[in-house]
């Protein structure tokens, strides 16, 4: 060894007084690349606690938690993800399959602690310093999508093959169409809150998915006896809240259920929903009215094994839906299809029957454990403005009931409906129907106070409506049917500025300056439809409560202050079906432990 | 580009074609045609430059699928060549002596995928997962979680909630 080689090392320090080459720590400013995917950021009012990214999460590094301040309301959950990043591998999935957009990744990327809890946070509720960075993994724009937003179309008759007649317009999915819209449901269940018989939707939609129809079949049985019908007519509330909807095309939830209760035949019912034998009980229950609701208390009542009678006041059964709802919307095969396993287990059904007429009231009590009565709106409302006397004006449900019983109606040239619900819809469109039938043209009008944006009616109903060439017309407040020498001439309206006041209460305002003249023949009402409780003798009336608008007070299981007697349907809740349908649901459930707590005593 | 892939098509019996985005071509053919269109590309048509060679595995048809990528620098284009070969026989035939870091590529395919590559040099030699045992990770089959479960500290999942579950407890806690 000689004297360099000792030497040589210490050369190294003449280093000491060049630059370093490094970055100095600790770390300071060095931002991360624009799509770096570093911590998450959440835009909590956005957000639907849809839980999408926790389910994706492979490390299960989401959790959804309550959050102090965050409501849990119609289609949001009220939770918000929570991540834990010593799980997280930033994979970035959690913010692709998002829903709403709301969740992103910014680009920083540094945090050091040394409390591993501190790392679990709440993006948006918990505050960080990345919370307002711009930069960071946000879903790609183009061609990357890891939902599918749009919704499979469904079939239709054209309006041209479908205004003469009234055969049904809506086909139908088929098996491949079924399973391809089932496939889009993420599985959420946040329109369970908001169907008001709270179905289990994701579950039959899983069912679609895996093609097990019967497994779904049952599910819809579970919250639900009349699936044919729901499948075609509901108002389908949950899908205004589906977490689809939020970026495209919310869940085809009507028509998915529909495409499982049409693959099951009629003579099958029986067998899937495994109601072969039911065990029968002694007490007897008496139902009034073959409604929504009337059936469906039918059915559960029937399935805990009561003696049920239904008093039907008209030759058929079904209420509305047969009599109210038109058969180009509710075919009455598939109505039947429904109503016909009630009936087939066992319940009884007396036609042209009417409580407080034919059988009193006070009957019922006697002879029955339990009473409910669901006796629908069916007394259409009038406008009460001079004209209305006249016999060339109708009410819409009238009429509606008489095409159903196919009893001869009058179809004159130039039809007026005033009115925008459905009911509207419905007579609007069927006069339609009639007028081509007879004339080969269609004059009809529909106006209604409501302007063109809060029209009541589905707005499928009155696009629609239009594509068969009725007019609708919104926006007028009717003031006087003109009669001349006996004969109706028209309608004279004035244009209606707005409709409710700040309250929401109805207080409608005109414009008397601004007014027009619809010429018409005949003049159908449709503003509404009101209870006829009449059948209710006073002895009992006396006996029962009222709420502050006027409506008979019931319990949460629909039980009256007269204990044996319980109310629900339209005269209750809604109007529509399937509220009807859970009211039934919850009195047969009230009407059981009712009668079982009477056993006792 | 056109009609180097009607020469290929025609000398290979297969059908490549451009594809998105601009200035890329695919083709498809059988593990034994590999190594002759390489070679072909690289000496007859100027594709001078390997870029890559991955590995898809597509459990579901019992297969895995190969890419190999190459570059014409002169003419701005690339060309991906697909090979698919039989899961259960997870062999392919190496093409190191065109370039040889595809040895390197190969290497890193047998550790992560259990594809072989018989006579590609130190193809059996761990490339990132020294001592490693069991499936190779980038098998679909390879289950990730448990593994960490069972090989590092765990961590218990944060307790969540199930947006079904809860809404029903805030929104109607009392139906059936």
């Amino acid at each position: 060894m000689s004297l360099k080689h000792i030497i040589k090392p210490f050369s190294a320090w003449s280093n000491v007084f060049r630059d370093p080459v490094t970055v100095k720590d600790p770390l300071n400013d060095r931002p991360g690349a624009a799509r770096y995917r570093g911590f998450h950021q959440n835009d909590i009012e956005s957000c639907i606690g849809c839980g999408a990214c926790s389910t994706i999460c492979e490390n299960e590094a989401i959790s959804l938690v309550p959050v102090d301040g965050i409501e849990t309301k119609e289609g949001d959950s009220g939770l918000r993800p929570l991540v834990d990043y010593g799980r997280c591998c930033w994979c970035a999935l959690c913010v692709d399959v998002c829903s709403t957009e709301s969740l992103k990744l910014s680009n920083h990327y540094t945090w050091v602690g040394e409390d591993p809890e501190a790392f679990k946070f709440i993006p948006g509720v918990d505050k960080m310093p990345w919370d307002e960075e711009e930069l960071g993994w946000k879903r790609p724009e183009d061609n990357y999508e890891l939902n599918n937003f749009k919704r499979i179309s469904m079939l239709e008759l054209t309006p041209e093959a479908r205004d003469k007649s009234f055969i049904e317009i809506v086909k139908g999915y088929s098996k491949q169409e079924a399973q391809e819209e089932a496939d889009r449901c993420i599985e959420c269940g946040l329109c369970i809150s908001t169907c008001p018989a709270h179905m289990g939707i994701p579950e039959y939609i899983a069912a679609i998915r895996e093609d097990d129809i019967n497994e779904g079949f049952k599910k819809l049985y579970e919250t639900n006896p009349l699936p044919e019908i729901c499948g075609r007519i509901c108002t389908h509330k949950c899908e205004t809240v589906c977490a689809m909807g939020h970026r495209g095309d919310p869940l085809s939830i009507r028509w998915l259920k529909r495409y499982i209760a049409d693959q099951i035949e009629s003579d099958d019912y029986k067998k899937v929903l495994e109601l072969d034998s039911i065990e029968n009980k002694d007490q007897k229950v008496a139902i009034i009215g073959s409604g929504p609701a009337g059936l469906s208390a039918a059915y559960y009542l029937r399935k805990l094994g009561y003696q049920v009678k239904i008093f039907e006041a008209l030759p058929e059964a079904g209420g509305m839906m047969r009599y109210g709802i038109p058969e180009y919307r509710l075919p009455y095969d598939q109505l039947d299809k429904d109503i016909n396993l009630i009936l087939n287990l066992g319940t009884e059904i007396q036609y042209n029957t009417r409580i407080g007429k034919d059988i009193s009231m006070e009957e019922l009590q006697k002879s029955y454990d339990a009473v409910f009565a669901a006796t629908g709106l069916h007394d259409g409302r009038s406008t009460r403005i001079p004209g209305t006397d006249h016999e060339h004006v109708y009410m819409a449900a009238d009429l509606l009931r008489d095409i159903t019983s196919s009893k001869e109606i009058p179809v004159m040239e130039k039809v007026l409906v005033i009115g925008g619900g459905n009911v509207a819809m419905d007579i609007t469109r069927s006069m339609a129907r009639l007028q081509n039938q007879k004339f080969g043209r269609v004059q009809v009008i529909a106006t209604a106070l409501e302007g063109e944006e809060i029209l009541p009616a589905d707005r499928e109903e009155i696009v629609e409506a239009r594509e068969e060439q009725a007019v609708i017309n919104p926006g007028w407040g009717p003031t006087e049917i003109v009669i001349e020498d006996g004969k109706l001439k028209g309608l004279l309206v004035q244009r209606c500025l707005s409709v409710f006041d700040e309250n929401g209460g109805f207080a409608p305002k005109f414009d008397p300056e601004d007014t027009d003249f619809f010429p018409a023949d005949m003049v159908i009402e449709s503003i509404g439809q009101g209870a006829n409780l009449s059948y209710i003798p006073q002895s009992v009336k006396d006996e029962l409560e009222y709420t502050d608008r006027g409506r008979i007070k019931v319990d949460s299981h629909f039980q009256s202050s007269a204990k044996w007697l319980f109310f629900g349907g339209d005269i209750i809740e809604g109007p529509d079906v399937i509220h009807g349908i859970a009211n039934g649901h919850k009195a047969a459930i009230g009407i059981d432990q009712f009668i079982q707590e009477t056993q006792k005593k | 580009m056109k009609e180097i892939l009607e020469r290929i098509n025609q000398q290979f019996n297969c059908s490549a074609h451009e594809h998105q985005p601009e200035n890329l071509s695919w083709v498809q053919l059988d593990k034994k045609q590999l190594v002759p269109l390489l070679s072909y590309l690289k000496h007859t048509e100027n594709f001078s430059h390997f870029v890559l060679l991955t590995a898809v595995d597509w459990i579901e048809n019992n297969e895995f699928q190969l890419n190999y990528l190459l570059t014409n620098h002169e003419l701005h284009q690339d060309i991906a060549i697909r090979v698919m070969i039989p899961r259960d026989e997870p062999e392919m035939i190496t093409a190191h002596h065109l370039w040889q870091q595809i040895a390197t590529y190969q290497r890193e395919i047998n550790e992560m995928y259990g594809i072989n590559f018989p006579n590609s040099p130190r193809v059996n030699e761990s490339f990132l997962l020294e001592g490693w045992e069991g499936i190779p990770p980038m098998r679909r089959e390879f289950d990730t979680k448990k593994y960490s479960e069972e090989t590092f500290f765990p961590r218990p999942r944060q307790e969540g909630k199930d947006p079904q579950t809860h809404m029903k407890q805030k929104l109607y806690p009392d139906e059936e």
